[in-house]
This record gives C-alpha cells, structure tokens and sequence, in this order.
C-alpha cells in the first residue's frame, strides 16, 4: 500500500516538476536553458514510478512498531526541537533539551543520567567546536 | 542616546585630526568602549567562500582589529546563492547586538535590488568603515588570434566578426553588465562562456578555453609576470598604481559609465545600539590607519578609493555609487 | 635530474625542526578535522589561515597542504564507524566501509583506508616530483568539453553501481539531478526550484544531504530496532587487513591513486569527485559487483586511495600555474597571495624552496599520517564498544553540528532531516541511495560543463567529437552503455 502510494507520488512529483520546468524554458540560441536538464530528470521520475507502479516489487514496508515507533519518532521529535529552538535558544541550551528528549524517550535513562549525558556531550561539543575549532555557534539571547 | 552622540561626535573627531593618528589608538579605543561590550567574540561574516578575495580582505582586518582592540574576532564564512543568502542573513535575520559585522562587497546593491523582492534592502545593513577596492580588468592572452591588441581591436574584431570572441563572464553581474554596455555602445557581439568565478574564467583564458577573461589584478598577477596574459583595460575611474600602462575602458572609448569595481566595506545591522556602532566603526577605521595593513592590502594588488578613504560620510558617498548602478538597472530594463 | 635537484633543495629547507614540527602539526590537525563530521579541510584551512600570517612562507605552506592530505586520511574514520561521512570525499567509504564495520571488520577497513592513503598519496608525490610542470601545461588545457565528457562517463558508470532494481536506482539518480538543479543557474544566474526561498537559493547543502541520508537514516534504523542490535564490538574479527584483504585490494589502491590523480588535476574535480569515479570504476570491473554495498573491500580501497592521490593532483595546477582546481586549492593560494606571493608559470622557478619545500613536506607528512593512523585503529575500533544507547545522542549531535558548519544556515538542518527520514524510508523499500548522491555530485558540472560548451562553440555540438580527449571519452561512455545493455537483457531477459 505504502509503495503503491509512493509510485503515485513519484509520478505525480515528476510531472509537477516537468512543467515547472518546461516554464523555464527548453532550448535557447546558446544551447540548452535552464529548464532541460531539470526537465529530463522530472520525466525519467514519473516514467519510472509508472514502471514501479505496472511492476510492484512487493517490498512490504516494515513500519516501525511499537516501542521502535516511539524511539524513531523520538528522534524526530528531538532533531525538530534542534533546528526550530537553535535560532532563538542557541546552540548549548537546544541540544541539552534536545538530549534529555532523546534519553529519555529512546533510552529510558533515569532522570540523573540523561541530564549527566546531555551536559557532559552538549559541553564537549561546545567545547570542541565553539572553542577550540572557533566555530560561530548560534548564541540564545543570553549570549552563549 | 545623548552620550552616544557624544561618542560619535569624539569618532569623527578623532579620524579626521592628524593629532587623533599621532596619539596612541589603543587609548583612544578605550575611552570609547561601552563598558558592557564586548563580553563575548564578535562576528566578522562574510558571504563569500574562504580563500577569496573578500575572505582574504575580511580575515587581515580582523587580524588587525584583534590586535588594535584586543577584543576576540570570529571570521564566518555564510555562503550560499553567490552571497544571496548571506546578504538575506546580515539584513534579515542578524541580530543587532553589535556583535555581528558585515564585511561585505558592493555586490550587496545588485542582490538588494534584482534579487530581494522587497524583503529587503542594502540600506538595512548601515556602513561603519571603508576597507578597499577592487575594479574589473579585461585581460587577453599572448598567444593566439588576438594577441598583442588592444582592447579597441577586440572590439573592433568582435563588431565585425559577431559571435567569434569568446569572452569568460560570471552571470548575472557586473562580470556580464560590462559586456552589456559595450555590446550596446559599440554594435559588438561576444558569445559569453560562463564560469562560477572570475578566477575560473583566468584559468579557461591560460588554458586557450577563451580569448578574454575578466578578474581582478590579484587572480591574474602571476600569469601577468609569467608573460601569459595580458591587461587590456580597466573598469575604474583612473589608471591602476601597478598597472600605469592599461587604459581604462572610459579612456579607450572616450565615454564615463566603464565603472565596474567592488568597493569592499564594513557595515553592522540597521538597529545596532549607537555606542557600540561608535565603537566597532572606531577600531575598524583605526586598524584601516595602520601602515602594516594597509601594506598587506597592497600586496593583495587591491586599491584605496579616495573618496571613500576621506569620506566625511560614508554612507551617503556609497548610496551614491549605489544610485549609479540602480540607473544602469533601470536603463537596461532589469529593474523597474 | 633536475628534479632529483629540485628534491633535494626541498628536503634541504623542509628538514628543520620548525618545518617538521609544522608539518606534523598540520598532519594531526587534518586527521582531526577530518575525522569529525562536517568540518572538513575547507573550514579547517579558514580558521588556520591567520595563524599561517605568522609563519614563514614555506611554514605556513605546509602546515596548510598537510591539513589536506590528513584531512582525507581521518574522513574514512568517521564513514567507517559511524556510517556519517567525516568529510565529503569520504561519503563513498560509508558504503562498503561501515557494512565491513557491521561484519566486524572496521580494523581492516580502517587498516586499508589508511595504508591505501599512504601509498597513494605517496605515488601522487612521485608523480607531482617528477612531472609536475608538463603535466600543469596538459591539465590547463582541459576545457568545457572534456569536462562534460568526463561527466558523462561519471554518469555511466554510476548506471554500473546501481545496486538491486535498475528502476529505482535510475530514478535516484534523476532525482539526485533535480535536487541539484535547486539554486542558481550557474549559466544564466537564474534561480531555479527555489520558489522565491533564500535559503534554497544557495542550493541543496551536499553535506546536509549526504549526513541526512546516511547519518540520520542509520541512526533512525538503529534506534528502531535497538532492542536487536547486539553491540558491533561482539563481532569485532582482527584489527589488521588479512592477507585474501591484501590481494582483493592492491589493484584498486594501484587503480585509485592513477584515477584520482588525474582527477586531481581537473578543473572543478578533486578528491570528493575522485572518491566517487574510483568506487564506480571499482564496482564496474569487479568480478562481483554484487558485493558492493555489503562489505567489500575493494570500495574502501580504491576510493580511499583516490582521494589522496587527488590532493597530489590538485596542488599541481595551483602550485605551477596559481589554478585553483577545487576550493581548498583556492584557499591554498589565498594564503599565498597573503604572504605576498603570487603563483604563477614561474612560481617553480621563482620560489624552488616553495615549490620543492612543499613537494618534500608531502614525503614526510604521509609517513607522519600512517604512524599517526595505524595505532590509533585500536582505539577508533574501541569506540564500537561504547553502548550505542550512550553513543547515538552524541553522534546526532555531531551530525547536527557538521551540517550547521557548511554554511552556517539553520535552515540546513530542516534539509538534513527531511533526507534523514526520507532516505530512512527509501531503504526500508530497497532503494539504493549512492546513485542519488553521486548523481548530485556529478549532474551540475555535467550540465554547466555542456552549456559552457555550447556556447564557447561555432558549429554547436560539434566541438564535442572534434576535440580529441572529449571524443575519445564520449565514445567509452557509448561502448560502457552499450555493454551495460546487452549484459543487463542477456541476464534478465529485459529490464528487471
């Protein structure tokens, strides 16, 4: 069912992106234009999601279950909070939420270790990167 | 706001009297540091890769200011789109703490007016000092069909063999805009090669690849010793120190609009505190005083604009080159 | 003899305890950058560029080319063990490196890449001691042209790789092209698939793609069954590449340096691209391509190998003509042009001590890199002991800040998720991710190579066949496909 539904989806994508790319135009005085190469990739999607769609290979999709379900969702969860929190939050403060999420939702660690990790690994990092690499991390509004 | 006028006032003063260059700096700087800032290292971005030009550019400065002020420096390289998306990032997003500074190029109008679609514009970002310039050269090569002429020849060849000469440009800027004024001017036609840089333009012109490339006197100086290239014109208001004999394209066709450089400036977010704004344009200003910068720069084969170097105020001088190229836009139809 | 002269000119000024130390310095650091994911030789080299204002010229030299090289030494570590490529030209040893590491073999994975780095870093620096100015006066004449057909013959033998259904390794491949249209039209500086978004405009990060697709994707199918994973450690077998190791692997080392070096000397390639080339050049000869993807050697050896001898290759055009052939090269020479010096047709004859003291920093520096590797494997290879439940936070991390480091644009890290789940989901329904990647990799130049092409031609497509090393590349390409076709319906009785 997921399969049939992402052949569709391959189809339907690659004919969106065809015409998109149609409008950029085909072929110009100087050779191709903008729009070929994308245009050639966008067909070669939907042809072969329509050929995926007449041939089904009969993977099932093995979704996660259960307690794998919660933990990939975790992670998910935990790299969401990293890229939304990071511009207003900074880089420390979001990747120490973003650990005690991960801990404790994968791990089931005890409250104790799950701030230990998320402190002792946000700092390393921080030290690593921000210091000794003197890499511009994203500062929250307290300034580190 | 009235001590930060004051600190303003004491900025000015002090860049503009040669007393202000004799007396120590470094005192100078002190007596106008705010006393909350810098806590932390302040950012020097730049929206050009590392090992360009502007990168180079950005990274002496805040060498020197490092050592002037004694405050940390990071140099951050936010690339992407051909500096779009750093342009986007100092204009948009950059919080206005005075910790972050723009080291940028004029490049900046032509991405604030083609390419923002009113989400922003350059005056967003405002100018606290003048670093250095940088004008397009046209450089041919000493072998092959168009050796030993002059740029009036190539163009003259090109008007009346269209579409033979092969000319290195980077889209979409003034790499190609120069190329639009003389195809205009003179009933040329060139067949524009694209490249991603200039100094991948030089190389297709060593390589035979091209018949001119563009770029500044830094990615050609070596092939220019080496006897493989050689400078026709210059895009600039005057001739090059270290290039006395090259004309400018003003010159050779007798016209006044041949004015392609890359002005290269230090500016900080529109909102930034006024004292710290006095501050960061003090010690940015001061290290551009220091001989030893300045010599640096030099040896890089970029060049001081005077107007700019004297300027009484900066930002108005540059929205003036800035308004130069919005008519060229409008002129050509890019811009309504 | 000249060069033997020039040679021992260079081990005069090298062998100085500065010189050495700076040289040893630069070999750790690069082994350090590039072992952590996402700070790769480009960023390492920008932030140690003021530090080199300081040095004397041939110091600051080469500390930065040892950054390079070790750089490429250190990026196989992090693919091997944590499937998250450490940096770019290492995304290829994920495939068959991290698998070897599954099976218990991230000691001889990591011996391999190590001692194949060695010998092609060092047949690079033979080659670039005694060749280097007649090879710099070829390579510079390589234009457009030969680029596409470089290109094409990538994309060929990329069709080779595809691993499992053709179907869907063509259409990754089509869909890593469209994902490299994204951003501005090199050729016409248009902006294509951004729909007026700034961030896309910049194009799709590679490094936000290659860390989502194979470090997010491996972290999401490990968490998921973590209850099954037994510890790698469990099935660790022999730190040292066996002697059935060494045979399956001394033709891909041979075959890797050659190809990477002239991949090297390429404009726009380099040792990310020549990683690639060698991988799919490996897969297509071998005798059971089927063992690609799933542990074979021969895929961390010749890539490896590949990578380094690039290194070797790229600083030719840069140090005997001031080429820049890829962007660290082109950092290389900023940091020369900001010691006042400006290479250029005479830089060997101008600055011997430079030129020659690099060249002799490149011996030492590749002894330095394999003294430094080959005993820390033991180490690297005890980290598969930490329990992953403690160890996948910290490597979700460094993927984050890896990609964050490319551009320093949060907006990479929605793209690194979104390929993160996505190339999760693709392997659960068998689709083979390389072809994406390399198709990503090779599809712009290939595009922009054929466009510059175009319009540097009089008579259209015709410059292709007239000039000789394109045409000649063109028709292998069309033999390769040709032979692809007839091998794929013989055995299938038509496309599967």
């Amino acid at each position: 069912m997921f399969e049939r539904a992402l052949n569709v989806f391959w189809i339907v994508s690659g004919a969106a992106s065809a015409a998109y790319a149609w409008s950029l135009g085909m072929v110009g005085p100087a050779g191709p234009e903008s729009g070929l190469f994308p245009f050639i990739a966008s067909v070669i999607v939907s042809g072969a999601g329509i050929m995926l769609l007449l041939r089904p290979s009969g993977v099932a999709l093995d979704f996660p279950r259960g307690g794998g379900l919660w933990r990939v969702l975790g992670v998910i969860a935990g790299l969401i909070v990293m890229a939304a929190g990071m511009p207003y939050l900074g880089f420390s403060v979001t990747s120490f939420i973003t650990m005690i999420i991960l801990l404790r939702a994968v791990d089931k660690s005890s409250w104790l270790s799950a701030f230990t990790l998320a402190f002792l690994s946000t700092a390393s990092v921080f030290w690593l990167f921000g210091q000794m690499l003197g890499m511009a991390l994203p500062r929250g509004p307290w300034g580190w | 706001m009235k001590w930060a006028g004051i600190a303003y006032a004491l900025v000015i003063a002090l860049l503009s009297t040669p007393a202000g260059a004799q007396s120590d700096p470094k005192a100078e700087l002190a007596k106008l540091k705010p006393k909350d800032f810098p806590t932390q290292p302040i950012e020097f971005t730049v929206v050009y890769p590392a090992g360009g030009g502007m990168d180079v550019s950005a990274r002496l400065l805040a060498k020197h200011v490092e050592n002037l002020s004694g405050d940390r420096i990071i140099v951050n390289n936010r690339t992407g789109g051909a500096g779009m998306v750093g342009h986007s990032y100092l204009a948009t997003q950059a919080k206005p703490d005075g910790y972050t500074v723009g080291v940028i190029a004029s490049l900046l109008w032509g991405d604030a007016m083609l390419r923002a679609q009113g989400r922003w514009a350059y005056t967003d970002l405002e100018p606290i000092a003048y670093v250095n310039s940088d004008a397009l050269i046209w450089v041919g090569s000493t072998e092959g069909p168009y050796k030993g002429m002059s740029i009036k020849d190539i163009v003259n060849a090109a008007k009346e063999k269209p579409n033979t000469i092969r000319v290195a440009i980077v889209p979409g800027s003034m790499w190609e805009y120069i190329l639009d004024q003389i195809e205009a001017n003179s009933g040329a036609k060139f067949l524009r090669v694209p490249f991603q840089g200039g100094g991948a333009g030089i190389g297709a012109l060593i390589g035979g690849n091209v018949d001119v490339a563009q770029g500044f006197f830094s990615e050609f100086r070596g092939y220019l010793e080496g006897g493989k290239v050689a400078p026709l014109a210059v895009a600039a208001g005057g001739r090059m120190d270290f290039l006395k004999d090259m004309p400018t394209f003003n010159e050779a066709f007798g016209s006044n609009e041949y004015l392609w450089q890359l002005v290269r400036y230090a500016v900080v977010p529109k909102g930034t505190p006024a004292d710290r704004k006095a501050y960061l344009a003090a010690v940015v200003q001061a290290a551009m005083k220091d001989p030893e910068l300045v010599a640096e720069y030099r040896k890089q084969g970029v060049f001081f604009d005077p107007k700019l170097q004297n300027s009484k105020d900066l930002a108005a001088d540059l929205n003036a080159y800035a308004d130069v190229e919005r008519q060229f836009y409008v002129k050509t139809g890019r811009l309504k | 003899m000249e060069a033997l002269n020039g040679l021992l000119t260079g081990f005069g000024v090298i062998l100085t305890a500065s010189n050495l130390y700076l040289c040893f310095l630069g070999s750790l650091i690069g082994t350090l950058v590039g072992v952590l994911p996402g700070v790769g030789p480009l960023a390492a080299l920008a932030l140690l560029l003021p530090v080199t204002f300081t040095l004397s010229p041939v110091g600051g030299l080469v500390m930065l080319a040892s950054i390079f090289y070790g750089a490429m030494y250190g990026g196989s570590t992090t693919s091997i063990l944590l499937n998250i490529p450490g940096e770019a030209a290492s995304v290829v040893t994920c495939f068959d490196g991290h698998q070897m590491a599954r099976q218990g073999r991230a000691g001889p994975a990591l011996g391999i890449a190590a001692i194949g780095s060695f010998i092609a870093g060092t047949l690079g620096v033979i080659i670039m001691t005694f060749f280097a100015p007649a090879i710099a006066a070829v390579a510079i004449r390589f234009g457009p042209p030969e680029n596409f057909a470089l290109m094409v013959l990538g994309l060929v033998c990329t069709l080779f790789m595809i691993s499992g259904s053709t179907i869907k390794g063509v259409l990754m491949m089509a869909l890593g092209c469209l994902t490299a249209a994204v951003g501005l039209d090199v050729v016409n500086g248009r902006e294509r698939y951004t729909f007026g978004s700034v961030d896309l405009s910049g194009g799709v990060e590679l490094l936000a793609v290659v860390i989502g697709l194979f470090g997010i994707a491996e972290i999401l199918s490990n968490v998921e069954t973590m209850a099954k994973t037994t510890l790698l450690a469990d099935r660790i077998r022999g730190l040292w590449p066996s002697l059935a190791d060494w045979r399956a692997s001394w033709r891909p080392i041979l075959r890797g340096s050659g190809l990477g070096f002239l991949l090297g000397l390429v404009p726009g390639g380099g040792p990310v691209t020549a990683a690639f080339m060698s991988y799919a050049l490996e897969k297509r000869i071998a005798a059971q391509p089927e063992r690609f993807g799933k542990g074979a050697i021969e895929g961390v050896a010749g890539p490896e190998s590949a990578n380094n001898s690039a290194v070797a290759g790229s600083l030719i055009p840069v140090l005997s003509l001031g080429i820049p052939s890829n962007p660290v090269t082109a950092l290389l020479l900023g940091a020369l042009i900001i010691q006042g010096i400006q290479p250029g047709p005479l830089f060997i004859a101008q600055r011997p001590d430079l030129f020659w003291g690099v060249v002799a920093s490149m011996y030492i520096g590749n002894v330095f890199l394999l003294l430094l590797n080959l005993p820390l494997i033991g180490l690297w290879v005890q980290f598969l002991r930490i329990p992953y439940r403690v160890m996948f936070p910290v490597v979700l991390l460094l993927c984050v800040v890896g990609t964050y480091s490319a551009n320093k644009n949060v907006f990479d890290l929605w793209v690194m998720l979104g390929f993160g789940v996505g190339g999760y989901v693709l392997r659960k329904l068998e689709y083979d991710l390389a072809p994406f990647v390399i198709a990503f990799v090779l599809a712009p130049l290939l595009e922009q190579s054929l466009r510059q092409s175009l319009v540097m031609s009089p008579d259209g497509a015709m410059i292709l066949i007239k000039r000789p090393v394109a045409a000649v590349l063109l028709a292998a390409s069309a033999v390769l496909t040709y032979l692809m076709f007839r091998r794929r319906t013989k055995n299938e009785g038509g496309l599967p």
